[in-house]
């Protein structure tokens, strides 16, 4: 990430959207709109005292709401570039006409509460699509109770709340009572290989269901974690032996069977049914935490961008792979990379992100010779 | 003809691609709709294999 930064070939440009798009391979003219931050890029240095000073909280999108940051703020501490965004939904000046707070403390003058979109057009030879995932919401699942019972998190906050930096600075406190969790199930394939929803695997929440419950006994040495699996699809270099090492090492109880339904008793312990398909018998769990592993889907953008270009897409969103060439899409000059493709893990998408990459010096280096002759 | 290449996405995947073509010597403008680059993989604790920190 601060590689990206640094390079002087790249220009970063972030808080931007593509607007509109047109032209062939080696000849795209494409409109991005940068949209207003409210604060000059090139003079806030991310000193943060503004954010000290902001009287307005929002919910933190980054901790996935799990605590607030302010209306004038920042992404998330190593982002880059290191500036400061004033949410204009929430800041109270945008909304009813006064504070200015922020302009006031701001010894560098970078608040600029008359800025603009600005749209920038670009001329650019090739298109790279990398714009991954999205998380699933499970709300309309209502047997897994999320949003309805409190101690029912998803897979990305157990992220934000296992975090050192995250909101409750590393420790695994449920919502309902800020206690610390001790029991927690995992269940898996929410709203992944489901008919009704998302019809495929997700891929990769097998293994960070291992990894978090793992963590949890890191923690704290008297965790207890249960995952509740369709049945562990860990393929990949390693991934076997990670399986066994949570099992053995970490004392992870695995129990195959997809869950039914989840209660709550009268403490707000949510109460896991499912059917154990080993011992072919319905049976209960009472826990205090419930981590949802919920499905991956593609960007909501994906649909918009594959208009705007004219590439296809898959039967389930994701940018269709023009094979024999994987990094290709069905327009010459336009490549695709990472989740965006389909489910994939970290090292996959670096390996398809390079793969593009080098499709896209090929392309580009056919076209000039062809230019040339 | 252009021989710049724009990136949408700032992501592992997108930060990844623009690095490799900015090494091999093309200009990259790499588009991130969010406030900062970093994707999804920076909001994860850790990864595996080895549980370090994903950035």
């Amino acid at each position: 990430m601060l590689d990206a930064g640094r390079h002087p070939n790249i220009k970063i440009m972030a808080y931007s959207e593509v607007e509109d798009a047109k032209g062939e391979a080696g000849n795209f003219k494409v409109k991005i709109r940068k949209k207003a931050r409210y604060v000059n890029e090139n003079i806030c240095n991310a000193c943060g005292e503004c954010i000290e000073k902001c009287p307005k909280k929002a919910p933190d999108s980054f901790d996935m709401g799990l605590r607030d940051r302010k209306a004038i703020y920042i992404y998330f501490a190593q982002g880059i570039p290191a500036v400061a965004t004033i949410d204009k939904d929430v800041c109270t000046f945008f909304l009813k006409g006064r504070c200015k707070l922020c302009e006031k403390i701001c010894k560098k003058g970078a608040i600029d509460y008359e800025q603009k979109d600005e749209i920038v057009e670009l001329d650019v030879g090739a298109v790279v699509i990398a714009t991954g995932l999205e998380m699933f919401d499970p709300s309309h699942l209502t047997q897994y109770g999320y949003k309805r019972l409190k101690n029912i998190i998803t897979g990305l906050e157990y992220e934000r709340l296992i975090n050192a930096t995250g909101p409750t600075g590393g420790h695994l406190l449920r919502p309902s009572d800020k206690k610390l969790a001790k029991k927690v199930a995992y269940i898996q394939c929410v709203g992944s290989r489901d008919l009704n929803n998302c019809n495929y695997c997700s891929s990769v929440c097998c293994m960070y269901a291992i990894k978090d419950a793992m963590l949890a006994r890191e923690h704290d040495s008297e965790s207890d974690s249960y995952i509740f699996h369709t049945d562990f699809r860990n393929v990949g270099k390693w991934f076997q032996k990670y399986e066994r090492r949570g099992k053995d090492e970490y004392g992870i109880n695995y129990i195959r069977g997809r869950v039914a339904e989840i209660t709550e008793d009268e403490e707000q312990n949510p109460v896991v049914w499912y059917e154990d398909t080993i011992e072919r018998k319905v049976k209960s769990l009472k826990v205090d935490m419930v981590v949802l592993s919920t499905a991956a889907k593609p960007s909501s953008d994906a649909e918009k961008l594959s208009k705007m270009f004219g590439y296809e897409l898959d039967e389930n969103g994701f940018v269709r792979k023009n094979l024999p060439y994987p990094s290709d899409t069905t327009v010459p000059g336009i490549f695709a990379c990472g989740f965006s493709q389909g489910p994939m893990d970290i090292p996959e998408s670096v390996a398809a992100a390079s793969a593009a990459a080098d499709r896209v010096m090929e392309t580009l280096a056919g076209l000039k010779l062809k230019k040339r002759a | 003809m252009s021989e710049d290449v724009l990136v949408i996405g700032g992501g592992i995947a997108g930060i990844q691609a623009s690095l490799d073509l900015a090494e091999m010597g093309k200009k990259v403008y790499l588009v991130e709709k969010k406030p900062s680059i970093g994707g999804i993989m920076a909001q994860l604790d850790k990864t595996f294999p080895t549980n370090d920190c994903s950035i």
